[in-house]
């Protein structure tokens, strides 16, 4: 029973993980840069809507489509400001586009600090819990894990199904390819910002209901996500939602039995034992 | 013997004048000119490093060019980003194929469809899998998993979907068998017979001169001689030297 | 600090030039001179100046360390890190267990934590090298996450709760203590970016494939790079944890303290020598009067200056300098002209006739077999070609014989002797040289250095500067030898790689698409190398695609690989009228 109720929980968490990491891999997969502001932006967006909602009572699910809206804005105008200047630059590219994410990473936290503090918050909105057939569900968890399916399918249906979706994965997968297609790559490369700020906003909100979150914890959330889409394969979306659920799950049973501080660590275990071993991620393996 | 032979600039496809393009601070073209008339095939003969890639994307605006004027039926396109002269009506088989390795067939024909008119879309399908019936089979299968033959003709397939005004072949010999090779050029020869405008780079003189009506040759990014392929057949041994094979 | 000033230097000089070691050009004595000004005015400091200055100075020379250590690991050596305070963390807190439960002289204990901590990298390098890029740099984030965990769980050095340390240092002998630190970084720095052992760091960063297949150990290169890169931050964590008197594991592990320092390093220039100097003079000198006014900006002020340093000036002060022509980094063991070539006859090599045996070799990437059960010697002195389309498994054939790819099935055997044990460099050490497809050159080091680098394996300094301008000079790039390798042309460039081979001495030369890219002028000095290649003994395979022409009647052998299987072996005329050849390879001539 224990097991189960483990794996229930890991596979609850796992999804919160899927929420987290997809916007950084939709980033590495167009730009092939990694956006180490990707934890900024969500835990300036977490102690942004807990900070609205005392302050108004307002439900923190309507800041959604607020918070969607401006970070689609905000990523886009960042990405064409801070990264495109940097796309024909060749090989040095990778390292300055990580110096220039970086340096955002601590802009964004301070400006969080200064604006809502540094404190830990959470909002207690979800904090009920079910009992399903005997298991524990926590309702925050359920909504976090659906939520995270539901990002991770808009994204499949977008980019296979609709135009502008498969413009975005052709430019993925070979930019001058997509060129010769004339698709304006550099709008891409914006988009796709544009779009994983948003995602990263949208995750924020959520995970204020469900984690306790404070501004300086942005790092830990960056190498959470980029442990998953590390996991998964840069840059594969599906392979996120694998290494997700993978994530969520030895976490959920090394929190049981080797404790809370194994537990925070597992992550960075992961990262580097996995990638010593495995250096080409999991969706190649399934391949 | 030079590139202004073509006089009637109105019929010309393309006319590339005083082209200068380099990466940094290497400068790789210096001073090209050459026409492709319209409705007729054109090449490009040139050893590897020579600058005939460079040339395509000078052309196709993925490498800026420094200087110089590039004329796509008499509208200045030099300068303008790449996607915009993909829009204008470039077809552009890039070296190296440059295909989406994780997509299938299908949806190379989609993307490259995007830019013909929606109207003439399936007809156009049509025609250019009727060209190319071995992928015809495979629209399913993802582009990366394909034999380099097929490859090129994906990638070929690709560019035509678009329904270009100019297509642009960058060698697509390059990297295959020569039995391959023999395949691709066999049918690349029914394409270029139906009137289309076409510049193709090649570094195979056989084959080059076999279906151009004008050829240009290129050595270290400067044009070294042109002419009609019957003038340069008189001249092989000299066309050879330049191409080094 | 009652030494002479000038006497000392001029000892310095004598003793770095008398040996004069064939042309090795020693540091300029201006360098030295700023060096003995510098070491003056530090002693002199503390006499005369309040306790704020000593304590800026005291600041400037801790972050200096600091920033010349991260340029040892990521500017030098390439492998970005955004965790270097793990061994800032791990020396202060060996530092303060050894106060706590030791009485030794607080100096020994900083020489202990700074041992400690080279010890510590070279454990984690172990693993954390196998990392590469962005794994590596957040790796290393990680790995200082992961050590104020266990620190924190801890108890013999305090646990979550920390240390408080008993006595406190003067800070005259902090100062001086980091003084010695920051020397210590930037020699090693010095050391990395003039030294002919350098280069085999700086060829890991450009090209770490190439790097090995030219002799360099790459692994135990990067373990050296990381273990210099955690010997200052350790000694400055000890020093500093003393003067807090107070340490645990956040302060121990606090990630900014990387921000601040990339900040510094990438300010002044990343992977140059006076960079980090440079920019964390500025910049702690500028925060100073800076952050009294906004203490609660640094950071994000600090993240505004990275971006804006990597749009408008990616090379940092230094990058801008090198415009103006100064602080331009001088090639590395560059004689003042081209050396006279002189090389004494190559000792007859013992061994056995067949060079190279492959035996049965299968390689397969997941489910692709590159290459199904291939078999094929080479003898001494022979050429050989190898025909094939891209993708038939030229690239591969050679991966495996020089160890870049493990076999799947099957053996490669060196002069009777299997090496399927072997790693690349000590392959190439014993003699397997190879090029690459697209050449591989070091793009920051020069033609000379790109050769020499090569030419050091086993030798003494001034043999391998003779070595390297012979090998130059036998495939006639003397008049290039001071220009990076970006400034060749394509040909050019493939003879660099035959050059680096050359300088190994090798019995066997393996070139990848040797052809490729040639013009007919070009193609004719290839020739020439690889007709040199046999007066000199030397077995040459070379992989081709297109230009069979200009191989076929030089090769003594030629094999056909075709999807991964060998379909033809022979001499050229026989193989290339072989109609197995014609139907699956050539195909018919309509």
């Amino acid at each position: 029973m224990i097991v189960l109720q483990l794996v229930v929980n890991g596979v609850l968490l796992g999804g919160t993980y899927i929420l987290l990491a997809q916007g950084l891999n939709l980033v590495f997969g167009v730009m092939g840069i990694v956006n180490l502001a990707h934890g900024s932006i969500i835990t300036f967006v977490g102690v942004f809507t807990y900070w609205v909602v005392t302050q108004t009572n307002l439900n923190p699910l309507l800041l959604l489509p607020l918070v969607f809206v401006v970070a689609l804005v905000v990523g886009g105008v960042l990405q064409r400001l801070l990264l495109e200047p940097l796309a024909k630059l060749g090989n040095r590219r990778e390292l300055l586009s990580l110096m220039v994410t970086f340096g955002l990473s601590y802009v964004i936290v301070e400006m969080a600090i200064n604006l809502f503090g540094s404190q830990y918050v959470s909002l207690p909105n979800l904090q009920e819990t079910w009992t399903v057939a005997g298991l524990a569900v926590n309702e925050a968890l359920v909504v976090a894990g659906v939520l995270g399916a539901v990002i991770s399918g808009c994204l499949h249906v977008w980019l296979h199904y609709t135009a502008s979706g498969k413009a975005l994965l052709a430019t993925s997968q070979n930019a001058t390819g997509a060129v010769t297609c004339g698709i304006d790559v550099r709008r891409m490369r914006g988009i796709s910002f544009a779009i994983g700020s948003a995602l990263a906003a949208i995750a924020g909100v959520l995970l204020i209901l469900i984690l306790p979150l404070s501004a300086p914890t942005a790092d830990t959330l960056t190498i959470l996500a980029f442990v998953i889409v590390a996991l998964g394969g840069l840059g594969d979306y599906k392979g996120a939602v694998f290494a997700g659920l993978l994530l969520g799950l030895v976490q959920s049973g090394v929190g049981y039995y080797l404790g809370g501080d194994v537990e925070v660590i597992v992550p960075y275990l992961l990262l580097i034992g996995f990638m010593v071993l495995r250096p080409q991620g999991l969706g190649q393996a399934a391949r | 013997m030079t590139a202004s032979t073509s006089s009637s600039g109105e019929t010309d496809a393309l006319r590339v004048e005083g082209l200068v393009a380099g990466f940094g601070d290497i400068t790789i073209l210096h001073d090209v000119s050459l026409a492709v008339p319209a409705g007729k095939v054109t090449v490009l003969l040139g050893a590897n490093g020579a600058g005939k890639t460079t040339l395509f994307r000078a052309i196709t605006g993925l490498v800026t060019p420094r200087a110089g004027s590039v004329k796509l039926f008499g509208d200045e396109i030099a300068g303008q980003a790449p996607h915009l002269i993909a829009r204008a009506g470039i077809g552009h088989v890039p070296s190296g194929r440059e295909l989406f390795p994780r997509m299938p067939v299908s949806a190379h024909l989609d993307l490259g469809g995007r830019l013909c008119p929606p109207d003439q879309r399936a007809a156009l399908r049509q025609r250019v899998l009727e060209l190319f019936p071995a992928i015809a089979e495979r629209l399913h299968q993802a582009a990366g998993t394909l034999s380099g033959g097929e490859q090129q003709m994906v990638a070929i397939a690709r560019a035509l979907m678009t329904n270009p005004r100019l297509l642009m072949l960058d060698e697509p010999s390059a990297g295959l068998a020569p039995k391959v090779v023999l395949s691709v050029f066999d049918a690349l020869g029914k394409l270029l017979n139906q009137g289309m405008s076409v510049l193709l780079a090649e570094q195979s003189m056989t084959f080059g001169l076999s279906v151009a009506s004008r050829a240009y040759i290129i050595r270290e990014g400067r044009i070294v001689l042109s002419g009609t392929p019957a003038e340069l057949s008189a001249e092989r041994s000299v066309v050879q030297a330049y191409l080094g094979a | 600090m009652n030494l002479d000033a000038r006497q000392v230097g001029q000892w310095i000089e004598r003793r770095l030039s008398a040996p004069a070691s064939a042309g090795v050009s020693g540091p300029r004595p201006l360098s030295i001179g700023i060096l003995i000004a510098l070491i003056v005015c530090a002693g002199s400091v503390p006499l005369v100046t309040s306790a704020y200055i000593l304590q800026l100075a005291t600041d400037l020379l801790t972050f200096a360390a600091l920033a010349y250590s991260w340029n040892v690991i990521s500017g030098c050596t390439g492998y970005l890190s955004f965790g270097q305070v793990s061994f800032f963390g791990i020396g202060a807190y060996a530092t303060a267990a050894l106060v706590m439960h030791t009485s030794v002289p607080w100096y020994v204990d900083a020489v202990i934590g700074a041992t400690i901590g080279g010890v510590s990298a070279a454990l984690l390098g172990t693993i954390m090298l196998r990392l590469r890029g962005i794994m590596f740099a957040l790796g290393m984030l990680g790995l200082a996450r992961i050590l104020m965990v266990v620190f924190s769980n801890w108890d013999f050095i305090g646990g979550a709760a920390g240390l408080t340390l008993p006595a406190q240092l003067t800070p005259v002998a902090v100062y001086l203590a980091m003084w010695v630190a920051a020397l210590a970084a930037f020699g090693l720095n010095y050391f990395l970016l003039r030294s002919q052992w350098g280069l085999s760091v700086i060829g890991v960063r450009d090209e770490e494939v190439a790097a090995a297949a030219i002799g360099v150990p790459t692994s135990w290169a990067k373990t050296v790079a990381f273990i210099m890169s955690a010997l200052a931050p350790a000694a400055v964590g000890g020093l500093v944890a003393w003067n807090r008197s107070f340490i645990d594991p956040p302060s121990a592990f606090d990630p900014t303290l990387d921000l601040q320092v990339i900040v510094f390093a990438l300010f002044g220039g990343i992977g140059t020598l006076w960079g980090p100097a440079l920019g964390t003079v500025i910049l702690v000198i500028v925060g100073e009067q800076f952050w009294a006014y906004l203490p609660e900006l640094q950071l994000a002020l600090y993240g505004v200056l990275v971006i804006a340093v990597v749009l408008a000036f990616p090379g940092g002060i230094v990058g801008v300098a090198n415009r103006f022509g100064w602080l331009r980094r001088r090639p590395v063991a560059a004689p003042a002209v081209f050396p006279i070539v002189s090389r004494p006859p190559r000792p007859a090599t013992p061994g056995s006739d067949t060079i190279i045996e492959v035996r049965d070799l299968t390689v397969r990437f997941g489910g692709l077999v590159a290459l199904n059960n291939v078999s094929l010697a080479v003898r001494r002195g022979e050429m050989v070609s190898i025909i094939g389309a891209n993708g038939a498994g030229k690239t591969t054939l050679f991966n495996a014989i020089t160890g870049f790819v493990k076999p799947s099935e099957g053996g490669v055997f060196y002069q009777g002797k299997s090496v399927s044990d072997i790693p690349s460099h000590r392959r190439a050490h014993q003699g397997i040289a190879r090029t690459f497809q697209i050449p591989r050159l070091m793009e920051s080091l020069t033609v000379w250095e790109n050769t020499l680098l090569a030419a050091r394996h086993g030798r003494r300094k001034d043999a391998a500067v003779e070595q390297a301008a012979w090998a130059l000079h036998t495939v006639k790039l003397d008049n290039l030898w001071l220009e990076p390798p970006g400034k060749l042309s394509p040909g050019q460039q493939r003879r660099l790689e035959m050059a680096r081979a050359l300088a190994l001495d090798p019995t066997v030369i393996l070139l990848d698409e040797v052809m490729a890219g040639m013009t007919r002028d070009e193609q004719g000095e290839i020739r020439e190398v690889l007709r040199h290649f046999r007066d000199l003994g030397v077995a040459a395979v070379a992989g081709v695609e297109h230009i069979i022409a200009a191989i076929a009647d030089i090769s003594d052998r030629m094999i056909v690989l075709d999807r991964g299987k060998k379909i033809a072996e022979g001499v050229p005329e026989a193989v290339l009228r072989d109609p197995v050849v014609i139907e699956s390879y050539l195909g018919k001539v309509s």
